[in-house]
């Protein structure tokens, strides 16, 4: 370790810097009122999305997909044998909703992860080796900053036709990097500063040790942080793209759900339909924002006595 | 206390934008004025995407194209034939010379100058020298075109084509005042055709029942009656023709919400569009309204790549027509909106239309066609890593499918346009790819845009299924032989399956020739029979088109394959009794 | 100053260039057969290859780049496949529309949203506080079409208040009798619902940022001694506290404009309402490349020059920075 860090933190030998980290977060994470009613949320979503494996196992009617009552031909109101009716075909709504749940979360968090760590990566580096890296991806993330993510991701699936689930996560991970890595990138600057770094770097330190063993860990919490609001996003555009018609057909989702409410007319006939699955997409979404500023608002003076 | 008048002032300023705002909407409510009082309100999804008629085809700038541009032949709604419309009498036909002699009414352009037979002669040959898209086809056969006086216009055909006299002389007849110098211009430019296609037509000379007043893009199109339309008391065909309402307004809502809710609130006369099942149950309870069912001249249809396998082996495909349920499309995605087609050629085109019920269109059950798919695989050699079988009423799906040679069967795409152009038909193919999955095919449904699709298609002919739809086919079967010939297998041709029969062929051939109906008849319905044995297209559905409409400011509506949206409604609708002319 | 805004201006122009080679290559690269829609099902293989050579899209792909980016230059966008109109002309019937409602939404959205982050952050932790924030925490992320479609299913459908699509009515416009005050009504009646919409899913964001910036402020040195001099508080915060406290909120008006635009593209789809938005979204699935090309660029211009704006008004508001 760094003479620094002897200095500042005696006794014990520091531990692993990452689950401190962690752990001195939730503490504080806690006791925020958003974020408990944030992560109640989520948790209810979670049940729902782990629930969805079982209509289709009570009987094969309840197949999000496939499966359609016999003896529903239209659209009918919630019932004992749908609890939140059935669409157009004869499916099952409450079913839909609950494998809509899945994709949702798997569309989230995987876009957001994948964004994440791309982001966190790019701003690492461009912040770290600075120069004309730095200027490169600097100008890059302006290019797509600056695009409309939903608009892009349309043509994109409008264009080359290919609207796998993942390629759309993938899609939507790639445009919504750069702010994260402006953001980590400017923490990375202040941090490549301060003396620890120094000392590391004269206790002879390779560049890949001083930024994972000790930037990373430092802009870690941000990047979380970043991470609710990109789950959010990513939730968003794929709902929009799906309910404007350019989503995966072989997927249930939410967007799917509203897109086919809208499109064969039953908007004013079925509220049964129309209103849970954007009642579903926009309280996870705001489940994931409270999250995100609940963690804000731990994190906050943390970042800014680091800064100071 | 200090919060007060924060409160008010924090407040007030969007809430009393919101209250300007709904104060301004109260002028609007005030009584319409008498100006529409004879004019039919019309709403449609989409506005034309241009009046120029050498370039736009979709429905949409059909609608109001039809009500401008007038053909010499027009099919009338009791038999389907084609009625002298600006034609005084029916084309006389020389076999020998291989002529078409049609000799026209008395009419005028909406300026008021004649039409006459150099009109005639003029359109056909633009159409031919620039081979504009839209019709180039049609006038293939045609050798030369003359006027043999201002009122008789004769067609030399260079070889008999069966289609000439439903198809050309179906295609309207444009102003050679008007296009005669855009001609000339766009023959001083690099790219005539695309400059011809390209030109913004401000004021279309009109030789139909109405001509343009006002478009305002987006929003609405407004068209007049027109004084010199040539038809304005005929009767043609046993009917009497007006048009007596004084104009059509065109609407466009955007969305099915709007367009029905505004025939419900009488806003609108008619929605020229299918009306989604969603929307029947509030409109049959709605006693303004009526709904009118017609027969579509469509074909909608699963089609194979018959160049590759395994789509190319014809027992494969028998056991994807198996598989799919037809009944179970009309029934649950058309709503009951449509009937199970087994013949390529639609129903309604009773005359040629092959009445034969393949035994994959018999009513079968789920199980029923997942046995009897089963064993056509197997006796055709495929074989499963496991096969599908039944636990009870429970499938066990089939896993592993492998082909005769005893290779994997790669993935199999189904393309389908996306949802947003037709849910329906996009639903078809997710619904394909299950009822596929079940034995074990690995089919994936993937909808495209619908350009990308037809590349897909036609120029890189890279696929192994297609769903894809026609919603206004021609009455004329010219089509049919086109679709399968096996000269037409090349890229961008029109036989996009691939399909090779030389006996097809002949008979194509043979049809195309047969000048006489009698004489086309049995042969076409044999092409239909060959083609239904080996399925290069497996039909699908025809679906029945439902309009909605209201009966209170106007009668006459005009039924007839296709809809109530026909030249014949627009001119023999007349405004309710009592409701005086202005 | 002057040499910042010279300096991001060819910034600017660089990405503008980026962004329209990137378009170019990526409607190239595409399937999609652009002519495919305006063929007839009869059309032989060589008239639609002579169609394809009459667009020009025949010749080897640098030249097709080239007088691409040679027609880019000179303003022309080409015409658009699917109207045959050029594509500016459309963009110029489309556009009034969007700026309409867009800059009206935007406007009034963050007029509220800052009066009441302002209301919001002097009672901090009153109920005031606790409501306005739950309202703009829950209104900023719902999902927009579904909002929409709600307001049309209520206010359209059942209330039948408000007109659910479109920007004006042909009653208006084509009775000769209405006067220039009514047909502007009658587009101001058509704009509520579109509006109402994009107020309700933007207003929560500028009202948290206002709120926590002017927290921020309230904590500052210069308040405590304003409150030291006994000024009155409605004095300190609306001439000491408030203004300092805007600056964040105009970044975030520049820095979210892309993500409001996605949503305007959204409205406009689902109200029917004939602007850019929508055009583009419709000029996508119909393969009609120089459309979409051309609005697609817009945006992003759009996005690039209010970003500049942005810059340059928070160094005017704020003298601490210089460039």
């Amino acid at each position: 370790m760094s003479a620094k860090d002897q200095i500042t933190v005696p006794t014990p030998p520091r531990r692993n810097p990452w689950r401190e980290r962690l752990l001195d977060n939730w503490r504080v994470f806690h006791q925020n009122p958003l974020g408990r009613i944030g992560l109640i949320l989520l948790v209810v979503f979670a049940v729902m999305a782990m629930v969805s494996v079982v209509p289709p196992l009570i009987d094969p009617m309840y197949h999000p997909m496939t499966g359609v009552d016999p003896e529903v031909m239209q659209s009918s109101a919630p019932s004992w044998r749908h609890w939140l009716g059935t669409d157009f075909m004869g499916r099952d709504i409450l079913s839909q909703l609950l494998a809509g749940t899945r994709v949702a979360f798997m569309v989230g968090v995987s876009a957001a992860f994948m964004s994440i760590a791309l982001g966190v990566s790019v701003g690492m580096v461009s912040g770290y080796l600075g120069g004309w890296t730095d200027i490169i991806l600097m100008r890059l993330s302006e290019i797509i900053m600056v695009m409309p993510t939903l608009l892009v991701v349309l043509m994109l699936a409008a264009l080359f036709g290919k609207l796998g689930i993942w390629t759309i996560v993938l899609m939507i991970a790639f445009f919504r990097w750069p702010g994260v890595a402006r953001v980590i990138r400017a923490q990375t600057l202040s941090l490549k500063g301060r003396p620890f770094i120094d000392a590391a770097r004269v206790a002879g330190a390779s560049h890949t040790r001083i930024v994972f063993r000790h930037i990373m860990p430092n802009v870690l919490p941000l990047a979380f942080l970043y991470m609710t609001f990109r789950v959010t996003g990513a939730i968003i555009i794929e709902a929009a793209l799906a309910f404007l018609g350019f989503g995966d057909p072989g997927t249930v989702s939410w967007g799917m759900m509203l897109q086919w409410v809208w499109k064969t007319g039953h908007m004013f006939q079925a509220p049964w339909w129309l209103l849970p699955p954007g009642l579903c997409i926009s309280l996870l979404t705001l489940s994931f924002y409270m999250l995100g500023r609940a963690m804000d608002e731990v994190l906050d003076p943390r970042l800014r006595d680091q800064s100071r | 206390m200090m919060r007060a008048p924060v409160f008010r002032l924090a407040t007030t300023l969007p809430l009393l934008t919101i209250l300007l705002v709904l104060a301004l909407m109260w002028p609007s409510a005030a009584p319409a004025a008498d100006w529409d009082r004879d004019v039919l309100r019309v709403g449609v999804l989409e506005e034309p995407k241009s009046l120029n008629p050498w370039l736009a085809g979709d429905s949409w700038s059909s609608h109001v194209q039809a009500l401008l541009y007038q053909p010499l032949y027009l099919r009338e709604p009791a038999e389907l034939k084609p009625a002298p419309w600006l034609a005084a009498e029916p084309p006389v036909f020389d076999p020998q010379a291989l002529t078409y002699t049609v000799r026209l009414r008395p009419a005028r352009w909406s300026d008021g100058s004649p039409l006459t037979a150099a009109d005639v002669v003029f359109t056909a040959e633009l159409i031919q020298a620039l081979k504009v898209p839209r019709f180039a086809s049609l006038f293939a056969a045609l050798k030369q075109v003359e006027a043999l006086d201002q009122q008789t216009v004769r067609f030399k055909l260079s070889r008999p084509d069966a289609s000439f006299a439903a198809r050309a002389l179906g295609a309207p007849v444009l102003s050679q005042a008007q296009w005669r110098p855009v001609l000339e211009q766009c023959r001083l430019t690099q790219r005539p055709l695309a400059s011809l296609l390209q030109y913004k037509l401000e004021d279309p000379l009109s030789n139909g029942p109405f001509v343009l007043a006002e478009w305002r893009k987006g929003v609405y199109l407004y068209l007049k009656r027109n004084p010199h339309f040539f038809g304005q008391g005929l009767t043609i065909a046993g009917r009497k023709l007006g048009p007596e309402i004084s104009g059509v307004v065109f609407k466009v809502y955007g969305t099915s919400d709007a367009a029905v809710l505004a025939l419900r609130k009488g806003t609108i006369d008619y929605y020229w569009n299918n009306v989604q099942p969603g929307y029947l149950r509030d409109l049959t309870r709605d006693p303004a309204v009526r709904l009118v069912q017609s027969q579509k001249s469509a074909l909608y249809f699963l089609g194979f790549n018959l160049r590759r396998l395994p789509t190319g082996e014809a027992a494969f495909r028998r056991a994807v027509a198996l598989l799919i349920d037809k009944q179970f499309v009309i029934k649950r995605v058309l709503q009951g909106a449509g009937e199970v087609m087994s013949s390529l050629l639609p129903a309604g085109n009773r005359f040629y239309h092959l009445n034969t019920v393949p035994d994959y269109d018999q009513p079968l059950t789920r199980r029923q066609r997942i046995d009897q798919a089963v064993e056509i695989l197997a006796g055709a050699g495929f074989s499963w890593d496991q096969r599908p079988a039944w636990e009870g009423d429970h499938l066990r799906p089939g896993r592993g499918l492998r082909d005769p040679e005893g290779n994997p069967l790669r993935e199999l795409s189904i393309l389908t346009p996306p949802a947003d152009y037709d849910p329906q038909r996009a639903m078809v193919g997710v619904m394909a790819q299950e009822w596929l999955g079940q034995v074990g095919i690995p089919a994936f449904a993937r909808p495209m845009a619908f350009g990308a699709m037809l590349e897909q298609v036609k120029s890189r002919r890279e696929f192994d299924m297609f769903v894809l739809g026609y919603g206004n086919l021609p009455l004329d079967p010219g089509w049919l032989g086109a679709f399968f010939l096996g000269a037409n297998d090349r890229p961008r041709g029109w036989n996009m399956s691939g399909y090779h029969s030389p006996e097809f062929d002949s008979l194509a051939n043979q049809a195309g020739r047969a000048m006489d109906p009698q004489e086309r008849q049995p042969l076409v319905q044999e092409m239909q029979r060959i083609l239904m044995k080996d399925t290069p297209f497996l039909p699908l559905y025809n679906p029945t088109l439902t309009e909605a409409l209201r009966e209170d400011r106007f009668s006459g509506w005009v039924e007839m394959v296709g809809g109530v949206g026909n030249l014949w409604t627009f001119c023999e609708l007349t405004p309710r009794a009592g409701r005086a002319r202005p | 100053m002057t040499r910042y805004v010279i300096n991001r201006l060819v910034q600017i122009v660089v990405i503008l260039f980026m962004i329209l080679t990137i378009l170019f290559v990526l409607f190239r690269l595409a399937p999609g057969d652009p002519v495919a829609r305006m063929v007839d099902p009869n059309m032989t293989p060589e008239d639609a290859a002579r169609l394809i050579a009459q667009l020009g899209l025949d010749l080897p792909i640098w030249r097709q780049y080239l007088t691409y980016l040679g027609n880019c230059l000179t303003g022309n966008f080409g015409h658009s496949f699917h109207y045959g109109l050029p594509v500016l002309e459309i963009i110029g019937q489309r556009l009034p529309n969007t700026i309409l409602l867009f800059s009206t939404g935007v406007l009034l959205s963050a007029v509220a949203g800052i009066a009441w982050g302002k209301l919001a952050a002097w009672n901090k932790g009153k109920a005031t506080d606790l409501w306005l924030t739950v309202a703009s925490l829950i209104t900023h992320t719902l999902f927009l079409p579904w909002l929409a479609l709600l307001l049309i299913w209520v206010f359209g459908y059942k209330l039948d208040w408000f007109p659910i699509n479109g920007m004006i009515s042909d009653e208006v416009w084509l009775d000769p009798d209405s006067g220039v005050l009514l047909k502007a009504w009658d587009v101001a009646y058509h704009m509520i619902l579109p509006l109402g919409t994009l107020f309700i899913m933007h207003f929560g964001a500028y009202l948290l940022v206002m709120r926590s910036s002017m927290l921020e402020t309230l904590k500052e040195d210069y308040i405590i001694t304003a409150r030291a001099k006994g000024l009155t508080e409605k004095a300190i915060r609306n001439h000491h506290a408030a203004p300092n406290a805007w600056l964040p909120v105009v970044t975030s008006v520049g820095l979210s404009l892309a993500f409001s635009i996605n949503g305007g593209a959204l409205t406009e789809t689902v109200f029917s309402w004939p602007g850019i938005g929508r055009e583009l979204v419709f000029a996508v699935s119909q393969n009609d490349y120089p459309l979409a090309q051309a609005s697609f660029l817009l945006v992003a211009s759009v996005v690039l020059i209010s970003n500049l704006v942005v810059d340059v008004l928070y160094a005017y508001l704020d003298p601490r920075i210089r460039y």
